[in-house]
């Protein structure tokens, strides 16, 4: 890299973004107060503080999940439509509702300027599971819309059944035994990634700042943008809500959750954390992993998940 | 047949309450319905779940509406109209509330003329919570007269397995003590008889004639109308801004907070909206000059009864 290109650098990350500090973000919020939501509720922590980037001018396609409840009749938290779908179809729904906006700005029946993002909003298990062949479908049709994703790592709506988001050994309702959940987290990231969409990232409330350049990045962008937010959830992951903060900056310390982004074909690290703190850091914290500490310590499983994190930080270049 | 609703918040185990008093009598040779009623089983969300047990089979199905027992896990529900604590109740109805008051104090303020009791849970730490519902049920398993002090301990043990054997110990060691505090009280919740079907009323049902969909379909023609739900109730712990200690920070409390209940005012101070804070308490672990702290909502409710009673 010449000088003169890395001098410039700053200049053009400041044309990048308006959220250069934690000062940047904004003080009074978009989204309406009085949800159904859990106190302390980690997905809806990342939505109300997407939202406040993507803005009022946006149509919410949602799937089946904990954030249904967000609009029962006659309330809801946004300020522009919300159209509800069956688990498995949001981002079908969201090529209507696209096809919709495009005819009538096509047919002049809308000004151009009236138009508005289109954002799927779904949980882990309509993400991972039931809707990834709508949202395959999606991408393979070039649809223009934003994904939003919550993933607490299990059917929380519900009482927090296994999902395809559900991290080795966690103790969910339908895995009690001696070792929890057996599978392991499916990498959603890389599958929508391997369809070369125009963006994806993973986010989480926790790190406020890089959440609020990724979403602004993502806006700025055509194409499918898919965007993971992990969520803290005290209700299934059973720790008291006031550490939702404190357990979601965990899981990025720990490299439980890689903050990245996917755009222009390359993977970027957007926080690498350079010393590791230790998995158990974050395990010991959450009721749904206490029987890896009590009554016994389970040593094997413990190094067997930081071996699994090694493994994934030994192959990370950026 | 006992017909026996439970209420409480959701994060005080109740859920688990319903399935260790409707395990309880299955030991004991009952039949037995238990259900929680699902659809808003938030934390600090009013909950509801039900137990029927009879020695004859069951036919009746769905909520309780008229119980022979009442647990009310958080007496702070009792004014929430959503609740709905006490309808359905007649003057057979036993109530078994957790609460610091006394029962004679209940029965006044709810003029009601059935039998009241009270068991204090002490939650100082919110970790404690979630044994309100395993002492609640230890208390009510001694005034259905039906479950023996080791069924409920085996119960117990077969439903908190799964939590590990600290949590085991402790519920039970609660569970039992409410069980024995109750002595005097044991078997007052009577049995009423399986009524038969010819008895059966409907709920009261309103019938909605078939309109086209664009007049039927629910269409909502404002923004953020949510903040007319006043998510305030769900609160057992208040958190408090010391405006003096507050650095103006301005994004921690206001970004953190899921429920967009902290907003800074034209001034730069953070304001929180206490008709919806839910009290989850993250502002006040993440304040960075700790200018937060969390009190009692119970207490703060009544410092603000007697500052208006002056």
């Amino acid at each position: 890299m010449s000088e003169t290109q890395s001098r410039a650098a700053p200049v053009s990350e400041a044309k990048v973004t308006v959220y250069r500090r934690m000062k940047d973000l904004p003080s009074t919020h978009l989204l309406g107060s009085g949800t159904a939501m859990c106190a302390g509720c980690g997905g809806l922590e990342a939505l109300h503080e997407v939202y406040d980037v993507i803005g009022a001018k946006s149509i919410f396609i949602n799937a089946a999940g904990c954030m249904t409840l967000l609009s029962v009749y006659p309330f809801t938290p946004f300020r522009g439509s919300w159209l509800y779908t069956a688990m498995a179809s949001a981002p079908a729904g969201a090529q209507g509702v696209r096809d919709a906006l495009d005819i009538l700005k096509q047919k002049k029946r809308m000004p151009a300027e009236e138009d508005m993002e289109v954002v799927v909003l779904t949980g882990d298990g309509s993400a991972y599971g039931m809707g990834l062949s709508s949202t395959s479908g999606a991408m393979e049709r070039g649809l223009d819309f934003l994904y939003l994703c919550y993933d607490n790592e299990g059917y929380g709506n519900t009482g927090q059944q296994f999902s395809g988001a559900t991290p080795h050994a966690a103790r969910t309702a339908t895995s009690k035994g001696k070792h929890g959940f057996a599978g392991y987290k499916k990498d959603l990231f890389s599958i929508w990634a391997a369809h070369k969409p125009a963006y994806v990232a993973t986010v989480i409330g926790a790190e406020p700042l890089d959440l609020a350049r990724k979403i602004e990045k993502a806006k700025g962008l055509e194409g499918p943008r898919l965007i993971i937010a992990m969520a803290p959830c005290p209700t299934g992951w059973d720790f008291d809500p006031q550490i939702t903060v404190e357990v979601g900056r965990l899981a990025v310390r720990t490299g439980v959750w890689p903050l990245k982004e996917y755009v222009d074909g390359k993977i970027v690290h957007t926080k690498v954390p350079h010393e590791r703190v230790a998995v158990e850091n974050y395990l010991k914290l959450q009721g749904r992993f206490r029987h890896l500490f009590e009554p016994h310590r389970d040593d094997a499983m413990l190094g067997e998940i930081q071996a699994r994190v090694d493994a994934y930080w030994a192959d990370v270049t950026a | 047949m006992f017909r026996v609703r439970f209420h409480g918040r959701g994060g005080q185990g109740m859920k688990a309450a319903s399935r260790i008093l409707g395990n309880a009598f299955f030991l004991e040779g009952y039949e037995v319905q238990d259900a929680p009623r699902y659809g808003a089983e938030r934390r600090g969300a009013p909950i509801f779940a039900y137990v029927r047990a009879g020695r004859e089979p069951i036919n009746e199905r769905g909520i309780i509406r008229h119980p022979d027992l009442v647990i009310v896990a958080d007496d702070s529900l009792i004014p929430v109209p959503g609740a709905g604590v006490m309808s359905g109740v007649d003057s057979r109805t036993v109530v078994l509330i957790n609460s610091e008051e006394s029962p004679k104090v209940w029965k006044q303020r709810l003029n009601f003329e059935g039998d009241v009791f009270t068991v204090p849970v002490e939650t100082a730490d919110r970790a404690e919570l979630r044994f309100i519902g395993v002492t609640c049920v230890g208390a009510a398993a001694r005034l259905l007269g039906a479950i023996k002090r080791e069924t409920l301990s085996e119960a117990i043990r077969q439903e908190l397995a799964s939590l590990g054997s600290d949590i085991v110990q402790i519920s039970l060691s609660k569970a039992l003590a409410a069980f024995d505090s109750m002595q005097a009280q044991a078997g007052t919740v009577t049995p009423v008889k399986t009524a038969s079907s010819a008895h059966f009323q409907p709920p009261d049902w309103i019938d909605l004639s078939l309109e086209d969909a664009r007049a039927s379909a629910p269409a909502i023609h404002a923004g953020a109308t949510s903040i007319e739900v006043r998510t305030g109730l769900w609160r057992t712990l208040r958190p408090v801004i010391d405006h003096d200690r507050c650095n103006r920070c301005w994004w921690v409390c206001s970004t953190f907070c899921p429920d967009g209940a902290i907003n800074v005012d034209t001034e730069g101070r953070p304001q929180i909206d206490y008709d919806h804070c839910k009290g989850c308490m993250i502002c006040v672990a993440q304040c960075p000059p700790h200018a937060i702290r969390a009190i009692s909502e119970r207490e703060a409710q009544a410092a603000e009864v007697e500052e208006a009673s002056k």
